[in-house]
């Protein structure tokens, strides 16, 4: 739920990313944070176990500076992908006003994939949110892979709604800002 | 519950958050109250320890109070509506707003808990009464603010920042 702030000038709004474990949302988090300019993002933060997994969220503050008057903030997370943390997800979606859905292409993943979009769709609907109408992005990752489902095999079965989708490579930065100004345009003209 | 698109805050409203905000935070010697969203957005800041990282603060605070009301549900407990961590030297209580806002109150060693308790109850009724307002004003606001012109700035902004 974004929040306008009339007394401060100041609009803030929450994207999440959502996705299978080792998706690559971490990764979209960290190169948002490596090449953007200093001054329009703070420090990421990252509640991660000793092995680098995410516990509960990546947050990553992004400063679009003063347009109109207002400035303008958005607040990326991720949420932990493992399937124990589903009670995480949901504590991590709450308020959210636009999400960015991770897939793994690779073939082995699909399974994971469908699974964890149905989960998605289950987890807004506790939320009193319709994911049917909801500011929503599609990222086909790991594009590099050799075993990757052809594009139109993805859109079919986790696109069902046809909301604009894009490949990436997040490792080396491929479809992450394409992804995050969709999202980021979504959710403004959903306000 | 279908959830808010968004919340707007007026110069009145936050004058009016920020006074009771200083007002728990005087009568209690707390060195710094809070009011944030249940999304994790800073609604306002009092105290000057926290400011810095109110941004961070506030996006851990909340990721806890909503795990642990999800923890509340696995227990078949309606609600865990307070929060107490308790440090060495720094103590956090945090308490819903409705369901909607929450008041953090952080202070030290020489306040006792029990008075913050009772103090931050009556803060929020009021925070909770200031909610309502927002509410009802919400939607008449928004297009005074959000017009054309703003919208068409701000996607151009995006197209300069968030760019290879």
């Amino acid at each position: 739920m974004a929040l306008i702030n009339i007394a401060t000038h100041e609009i803030h709004c929450k994207i999440v990313y959502y996705g299978i474990g080792y998706c690559g949302k971490t990764t979209n988090l960290q190169h948002v944070h490596r090449s953007i300019h200093p001054n329009a993002r703070g420090d990421m933060l990252s509640i991660a176990t000793e092995t680098e997994r995410t516990l509960f969220f990546d947050f990553l503050p992004l400063d679009l500076g003063t347009v109109h008057g207002f400035r303008t903030r958005f607040h990326l997370y991720t949420v932990p992908g493992q399937i124990l943390y589903e009670r995480t997800r949901l504590a991590v979606l709450n308020g959210a006003d636009g999400i960015v859905f991770v897939a793994d292409s690779q073939a082995e993943k699909f399974e994971e994939n469908v699974q964890s979009i149905a989960e998605l769709d289950m987890n807004m609907r506790r939320i009193g949110k319709d994911l049917m109408t909801f500011p929503l992005v599609m990222q086909w990752n790991k594009r590099d892979m050799p075993n990757v489902l052809p594009v139109p095999v993805l859109e079919r079965y986790l696109n069902r709604r046809r909301v604009p989708s894009f490949e990436a490579v997040a490792s080396d930065g491929r479809g992450v800002f394409a992804t995050l100004r969709t999202i980021s345009k979504n959710v403004m003209a959903q306000l | 519950m279908e959830q808010l698109t968004n919340l707007i805050i007026s110069d009145r409203e936050l004058a009016s958050i920020s006074a009771v905000l200083l007002k728990l935070m005087n009568d209690t010697n707390a060195t710094s109250a809070m009011l944030l969203d249940k999304s994790g957005q800073v609604v306002a800041v009092q105290g000057t320890g926290t400011r810095r990282n109110a941004t961070t603060l506030g996006a851990l605070l909340a990721g806890v109070f909503s795990s642990s009301r999800e923890v509340a549900k696995l227990l078949d407990e309606k609600d865990f509506r307070n929060i107490f961590q308790q440090g060495v030297q720094e103590n956090i209580y945090t308490t819903m707003v409705e369901e909607q806002w929450l008041l953090v109150i952080i202070f030290d060693k020489l306040t006792h808990i029990g008075l913050v308790k009772v103090l931050s109850k009556k803060s929020s009724d009021e925070l909770g009464r200031t909610l309502e307002r927002v509410r009802s004003d919400t939607t008449r606001t928004k297009s005074s603010v959000l017009n054309l012109q703003f919208r068409s700035s701000v996607e151009d902004t995006i197209d300069l920042l968030f760019r290879d």
